[in-house]
């Protein structure tokens, strides 16, 4: 389980499947930003992409709380990743 | 009897709130495995076992009750409720149902339900699941860190109805105010689960299966596959599985409509009996079967977990046509009955997709199309093979799904987007087991349902029908074929036939005459009404010895010239109709309902009917032209 720098991997639709990373910070407004950290997308959560839909579709992803969850594309372009990605564990 | 407290069930989407109030309450709740089943507030009333009378109610899933909500999304609705018992000073009881399998996400909604300022309970349930993963919960720990009362417990615990219902009244009474102070909610839920022996082997056990069934069902390419081999095997096995049982409850009701004229002889109560009712509300319910196959199969699908896995696989193709992975819930529930479905509309967070997606839903294959379908097939396609006629069934549902997307796809140009695009977001649940006995619940109820509709509305209007196909109207009777008896030249001239007439003129180029307008104007309200107007038109015209069913009357039906009436065209131009006429009163209401507006309702009227009528006549001159 060896950790590598990939600055390129800023936000959560550059991350590969069966990658993980920490969410850093929302690009949106307050109160979507508020809707996504109650449903559990916070800042501080480890999120592991599972599987990409093909053609642009949804992100299967998972985050620490254990829950998983279908992500849209935009959206996904829009949480922001620490700097250290891992494999996924 | 006033109740003592008002217990509001609380709890973050598909955490199992509505399997646990169907547990206290013995109620019947929808309950599924998925985000969003509950739109509705749902409420009962329980006894404790110390005598206090509780009034539980079951809220939509929220994620949070701080900051802003969409007033008309199901998260809005559940907010609506906590605001309103608060400013009018209820005797308020939060009970927070929380997934204990997911347990530090449902602690941060925990966290908010406590500065509410009225009692609070948690429960937590899935307990049994949390065990299948090798973890315990420390409930005991866990409330004297929140502060709160907590039980675990999962929906199917033995006792689990007189336990929950005393807490509550418990907890009523102690009115315990919680405390207000944050938690670090990720410790805390280190600290309360505890895992067992092999604890890891377990969990890693459970979640090798849901990846295993996920490598398969969301693969790129064998994900839509399986889905679409899925929905044609569906809709197949409501054709084909049920036909059988159909045949033999026709058969039924013609023996009984001999038996009826055995006794009575053929004067106007034997008319009645037979033609009215048998041959009005009888010839409905012999498609029962077919009604409680659908709601089965909808059941299985929604239980098991897969319909997340549907909204995955589906979210791109939606979005094309202008509407959201979100929509696919509704649209699926529409092919039972676009009247839940509409409402179960609120879980699009979206506005704009949220109004075309209920735009669109009088489109899908609603289960009352089904006798209408079955009837044409098996009437004008009886020397086609079974997988012709299944194939044909199969297509119609499809139809409808199509003539959906595209109908998204032009309103796109002309609904207006209220607000801003909101993205998807939603929740993959686990799979699950269905339980047998939920699944026959919903069936018969879906049964019961049915069987009461054909036993009043359906049996009222078939009476209505024969009634005024009896009474004479201001119309000649030059239709009535070459030879026919003087009741179904009676027929011909009655009040019903001429309001069949005046339609001529727009329904000829489609092939129908004035008894299928007949039909049209009687199911305008509720299409069951087709085949149920057909079979007391028919059941005249059969003639007073003629126990034939109804597939062969309309076969052998005729002109004023003696000409066969109907022929496969008919049948296309008919199903065409149906597939995109908004025939139903309820629906329309609910569009209105869900829009607060009367546009929208007079909108889908006046789009699906005349988008039916110019398919309806294409279809008629093509088959026509191609000897049909």
């Amino acid at each position: 389980m060896g950790v590598r720098r990939t600055p390129a991997v800023t936000s959560l639709d550059l991350l590969a499947p069966q990658r993980s990373a920490l969410i850093t910070g929302l690009r949106m407004s307050e109160r979507e930003a508020a809707w996504l950290r109650a449903i559990g997308l916070g800042e501080g959560v480890e999120v592991t992409v599972l599987r990409r839909a093909p053609l642009g579709g949804l992100l299967h992803v998972r985050v620490s709380g254990g829950a998983e969850l279908a992500v849209d594309r935009e959206l996904a372009r829009n949480v922001e990743l620490g700097p250290g990605e891992k494999e996924r564990p | 009897m006033t109740p003592s407290c008002v217990v509001a069930l609380v709890g973050r989407p598909n955490a199992g709130k509505s399997s646990l109030f169907n547990a206290v309450t013995g109620g019947h709740a929808k309950v599924g495995n998925f985000p969003g089943v509950t739109v509705e507030l749902l409420d009962a009333q329980v006894r404790a076992l110390s005598g206090e009378l509780i009034e539980l109610v079951d809220l939509p899933g929220v994620y949070s009750i701080e900051g802003e909500a969409d007033p008309e999304s199901d998260e809005g609705h559940a907010r609506q409720f906590l605001d309103r018992a608060r400013d009018e000073h209820k005797p308020l009881v939060i009970a927070q149902v929380l997934d204990s399998t997911q347990l530090e996400l449902g602690l941060g909604l925990t966290l908010e339900l406590r500065r509410r300022g009225v009692p609070v309970i948690v429960l937590a349930t899935q307990h049994d699941a949390l065990v299948k993963q090798g973890f315990e919960l420390d409930a005991a720990a866990l409330q004297e860190a929140l502060g709160v009362d907590v039980l675990a417990t999962s929906a199917r615990a033995p006792g689990i109805k007189e336990k929950v219902s005393q807490l509550l009244a418990d907890v009523w009474r102690q009115q315990r105010k919680p405390p207000h102070g944050t938690i670090d909610v990720r410790k805390l839920a280190r600290q309360v689960l505890l895992p067992k022996e092999n604890a890891a082997q377990s969990f890693a056990r459970v979640r090798r299966r849901t990846e295993r069934l996920d490598a398969v069902l969301l693969h790129p390419l064998l994900g839509p596959l399986v889905f679409l081999g899925l929905m044609t095997a569906l809709f197949a096995a409501v054709f084909m599985i049920a036909e059988p049982v159909t045949a033999l409850i026709d058969l039924a009701n013609q023996a009984l409509g001999t038996r009826i004229e055995g006794v009575l002889g053929t004067g106007w109560l034997s008319s009645l009996l037979v033609d009215g009712v048998l041959g009005g509300a009888g010839t409905v319910l012999a498609f029962l079967p077919q009604i409680v196959i659908l709601t089965i199969a909808m059941e299985l699908i929604d239980a098991s977990g897969y319909l997340a896995r549907g909204t995955y696989l589906v979210d791109r193709a939606l979005r094309f046509a202008g509407l959201g992975g979100r929509s696919f819930v509704p649209l699926l529930t529409a092919h039972a009955c676009a009247v839940p479905a509409i409402t179960s509309a609120r879980i699009i967070r979206d506005p704009g997709q949220r109004l075309r997606t209920i735009l669109v839903l009088p489109l899908m294959t609603c289960s009352a199309r089904i006798p209408t379908y079955g009837l044409l097939i098996t009437t004008f396609f009886s020397d086609r093979s079974a997988w012709f006629k299944g194939a044909m069934f199969v297509g119609l549902y499809f139809a409808g799904i199509l003539a959906g997307l595209v109908a998204s796809l032009v309103l796109g140009q002309t609904v207006k987007q209220t607000g801003q695009r909101r993205p998807l977001v939603l929740e993959m649940p686990p799979y699950r087991r269905p339980h047998a006995r939920v699944v026959a619940r919903v069936a018969w109820r879906a049964g019961t349902r049915f069987v009461k509709d054909v036993g009043s509305v359906i049996l009222i209007a078939a009476i209505v029908l024969w009634a005024l196909l009896t009474v004479p109207g201001p119309g000649d009777s030059h239709s009535a074929p070459p030879g026919a008896s003087p009741r179904v030249v009676a027929m011909h001239g009655s009040l019903a036939a001429s309001a069949g007439r005046l339609l001529e003129p727009l329904s000829k180029p489609a092939g129908f005459d004035w008894r299928l307008n007949v039909g049209l104007i009687g199911s305008f309200g509720a299409r069951e009404l087709m085949v149920g107007t057909m079979g007391v038109i028919f059941g005249i015209e059969g003639g007073e010895d003629d126990t034939a069913p109804l597939s062969a009357r309309l076969r052998e039906a005729k002109t004023a010239t003696g000409a066969p009436a109907y022929g496969p065209a008919t049948a296309l131009a008919l199903m065409a109709f149906f597939v995109l006429a908004c025939q139903c009163m309820s629906t329309l209401a609910a569009v209105r309902r869900e829009t607060r507006s009367l546009r929208w309702p007079l909108f889908v009227l006046a789009y699906t009917y005349a988008a039916a009528w110019v398919v309806a006549v294409v279809v008629f001159q093509a088959a026509t032209a191609f000897g049909l």
